[in-house]
């Protein structure tokens, strides 16, 4: 049996002269945290609703839950798209019992079930209130409530931190985490990365329809140049003469003898060696510390200039070291 | 197939279970007992036209007389007919040795003279207040509709036409009012003014009818009948005829019996089972429309609402867009036809209940349910329910508000309601051209097959133009369940010249 829950290949998806998706390749193992990573127009709903069956891929293949289409086991599957709405006059109860019946709960279960979460979710006492009646934070968490109420096994989450106040997003971050630990795989896409950042095991970024990386966050800062953080009474020449330095920059600095400098070396260079070489030059270093490229910068260097879908030549591909 | 009813069940409950759709239910049957109690009030309270009649002639004015009093007594019997059957145990009545005329019948002119003869109304009540029920009113006669009043007292009789015509000017024009016994005073409605030289010759003085009112012609009517039958009594007088003689001749009523030749001689008769099962085919086309009409605006609203909420991309992740537009269809018909099962359950319970002769609703649902009709009917209404209810959902999937949707609608209604005129004349010849061109118009098979199908149409014509219908709606599901897919995801509405693109394709 595999162990992937999805994987893509060769997708391509195209509207008449364009293209919303080119040649998408990835994998997502079972009961991983996996980011979905782009800026918007990427192709990210478009890549969603292809795996979801909602739409066709013009070309390539697409596996999920082991089948060729995701109809079949839709059942197995909660879906949670960027957009979402509910139904005004339906019980925020009856809304979440609803489709987790056409998710094949039993209408006695699905009711039960739904009654459970919107308790585990503070929700019990608005139970029977109409959904035009919920707060927009309220609905949104009966949205989440109806994609996770019949214990899907994979979960694909469109854009689930939009709209949400800081205190939401921590419980649907502690509702994702939780999902993992029970076993389910989760697919989420965002723009957002310090979320991305916090979850996911394994993220992909695509750019332009098609992919930049795939990989950890450790894969992906490995690519990148390295970067320092050092204090010094030194002159920022002083640091530049040592080599094989790409950028410096002066940090907040409070106008005493010594400066903080955030310095990137060019790709290939070792920051060890550019300390032994400080030291060897009698330099004075007070504070040295490595710093890994953040995941927005990762995401900026990668996806930042396609942004919209304004780009038509894409930068190589980042192949992240196994 | 679970998927598929669930989104029926769902689309059913909101609007059936809904507030709107019960306070409907209560205020429609309330609504016609109203609206029946109504016309009843009004009919009951309209007021008695005045009238004068100026005759020179002093022949004529008993004849107008007499015709308005034989229409007022047709009347009441009519109103007496109803009371009966309404007031009284008519099972017992019929039984009963009450004589026949005071029994619902025939109402002519035999009847009304049978009916003064035999004591009349007073008579009457007597008659049957032993069969009447416990809580029965007592009959009251009907206010005459017109009544002749004396020439105002500022008329000379010997005035020539033109100076009567002047003096009754400010009356006609309500200037000047009469007080009749006393009462408040009221208009006069209209003035007969009969010259010297009427008569029934070419180069006679015509008759004149004076009033302000023209709409209302019925006092015209009845003058004219009593002015030709006076001198057509005239005419016949001249021969040697005596009065009664005349009146017998004037009483004279064809019996006619209308048969069909498609039945054997002993059931050959037209009853009124035959005159409804004719005029079923049209209330059922009317309601047809309704239905169509009223759940297609459902469907509607419905999708756009799903659409303009995001609603719809949670549902298509858990089902296809085939089963959620299946859902939609037969939630929506289910809602269509509740109304008119509910009615016809209605129906059912008041013929079951209300004994008595010829129950017209009790012979509706007979002649329904005796024969394949109502599977026909049933079958044509949910073609064209399809055919239309398709084109609601494409055109839902392509708006994002009502307002994007009118445009489409406009021309959708002119298809919806185009064959109206025509099904007039279908109902009037159901074998006839214009039947035969509607037939074969897929669109407006089910209609014109609906008018048709108690007309015993030619076969062939009707499976053909069957089949034919049956393949455009098959295409037509296929083309607007591609919009819908195609459309029913898209942020923006497809501007109108994309649709098409949208139609032809299956992949996206």
């Amino acid at each position: 049996m595999s162990d992937k829950s999805v994987s893509l290949e060769n997708v391509t998806k195209r509207y008449g002269a364009f293209t919303a998706v080119d040649d998408l390749s990835f994998e997502v193992s079972k009961g991983e945290i996996f980011g979905f990573l782009g800026p918007n127009g990427a192709g990210k709903t478009t890549t969603l609703r292809m795996m979801l069956d909602i739409i066709q891929p013009t070309t390539g293949r697409i596996a999920i839950l082991g089948s060729t289409s995701a109809i079949p086991v839709r059942q197995r599957i909660g879906y949670l798209p960027e957009e979402r709405g509910l139904y005004r006059k339906m019980k925020a109860a009856d809304s979440i019992a609803y489709f987790a019946q056409l998710r094949g709960l039993s209408r006695n279960d699905a009711k039960a079930k739904a009654m459970s979460l919107l308790e585990q979710f503070g929700l019990a006492e608005f139970a029977h209130s109409k959904n035009e009646a919920l707060s927009k934070g309220m609905a949104q968490k009966v949205q989440l409530l109806s994609t996770i109420a019949h214990e899907p096994e994979l979960l694909i989450l469109d854009e689930p931190f939009s709209g949400l106040d800081p205190i939401n997003q921590q419980t649907l971050e502690e509702l994702i985490r939780n999902q993992r630990d029970a076993g389910r795989t989760i697919i989420f896409s965002t723009h957002v990365m310090q979320h991305a950042e916090r979850l996911c095991d394994r993220f992909i970024i695509i750019a332009g329809g098609g992919k930049r990386f795939e990989g950890t966050l450790a894969q992906a800062r490995a690519g990148f140049a390295k970067r320092m953080h050092i204090r010094t009474p030194a002159s920022a020449d002083a640091l530049f003469a040592l080599g094989q330095v790409a950028s410096l920059r002066p940090e907040d600095n409070d106008g005493g003898d010594e400066n903080t400098y955030e310095v990137t070396l060019e790709d290939g260079a070792d920051p060890q060696g550019y300390l032994k070489r400080a030291i060897d030059n009698e330099l004075i270093i007070s504070r040295f510390e490595q710093a890994g490229a953040t995941l927005h910068d990762i995401f900026m260097s990668l996806a930042g200039e396609e942004s919209d879908r304004g780009q038509t030549t894409r930068p190589p591909v980042m192949e992240a070291a196994e | 197939m679970k998927q598929v009813l669930l989104i029926a069940w769902r689309e059913y409950k909101q609007y059936v279970f809904s507030r709107g759709f019960l306070l409907f239910l209560i205020m429609f049957p309330l609504g016609v007992i109203g609206a029946g109690a109504a016309v009843g009030f009004l009919e009951n309270n309209k007021p008695t036209r005045h009238f004068v009649v100026y005759d020179q002639t002093g022949a004529y004015t008993a004849h107008i007389d007499r015709e308005l009093e034989r229409r007022h007594m047709l009347s009441a019997i009519a109103a007496w007919d109803v009371y009966v059957g309404v007031s009284t145990d008519l099972d017992a009545l019929v039984d009963s040795s009450v004589p026949d005329v005071f029994q619902p019948g025939p109402v002519n002119e035999r009847r009304a003279q049978e009916f003064t003869a035999a004591g009349g109304f007073d008579v009457a009540r007597e008659n049957i207040a032993p069969f009447l029920k416990s809580l029965a009113l007592p009959f009251e006669m009907p206010r005459p509709s017109f009544q002749r009043l004396p020439l105002p007292n500022d008329f000379s009789e010997t005035a020539s036409l033109a100076e009567v015509e002047a003096t009754l000017r400010p009356y006609l024009l309500e200037e000047r009012l009469v007080r009749i016994n006393g009462g408040s005073p009221q208009p006069v409605f209209a003035a007969i003014l009969i010259p010297e030289g009427f008569g029934p010759q070419d180069d006679a003085s015509p008759a004149q009818y004076w009033s302000r009112n023209l709409t209302d012609q019925a006092l015209e009517i009845a003058i004219t009948t009593a002015l030709d039958t006076a001198l057509r009594r005239e005419a016949i007088a001249d021969f040697g005829l005596s009065e009664e003689m005349l009146d017998d001749v004037v009483a004279i009523d064809a019996p006619v019996a209308a048969f069909r030749p498609d039945r054997t001689a002993e059931d050959a008769e037209l009853g009124l089972q035959d005159r409804i099962e004719t005029a079923l085919p049209a209330v059922l086309t009317y309601v047809l429309l309704v239905i169509i009409f009223g759940v297609g605006n459902l469907l509607l609203t419905n999708t756009i609402e799903e659409r303009s909420n995001k609603i719809v991309e949670i549902l298509l992740s858990s089902v296809t867009a085939n089963q959620l537009m299946m859902g939609k269809l037969v939630g929506i018909a289910a809602v269509g036809l509740t109304m008119p099962t509910i009615f016809l359950f209605g129906a059912l319970a008041m013929s079951a209940t209300s004994a008595g002769q010829e129950n017209i609703m009790a012979v509706a649902v007979a002649s329904l349910f005796s024969s394949n009709l109502i599977y026909i009917y049933l079958f044509y209404f949910l073609c064209a329910y399809v055919i239309f209810a398709m084109i609601f959902l494409a055109i839902g999937a392509v708006s994002n508000s009502l307002q994007d949707a009118q445009s489409y609608m406009g021309p959708v209604m002119v298809l919806v309601f185009a064959p109206l005129p025509l099904m007039v004349m279908v109902f009037q010849n159901p074998n006839g051209v214009a039947a035969s061109i509607l037939t074969w118009i897929p669109l407006y098979t089910p209609y014109a097959v609906m008018m048709r199908a108690a007309a015993d149409p030619p076969l062939w014509e009707i499976l053909g133009a069957t089949a034919l219908m049956l393949a455009f709606a098959i295409f037509l599901m296929r083309i607007m369940g591609r919009i819908f897919r195609n459309a029913i995801l898209q942020a923006s509405p497809p501007k109108i010249r994309d649709v098409w693109r949208l139609a032809k394709n299956d992949g996206e």
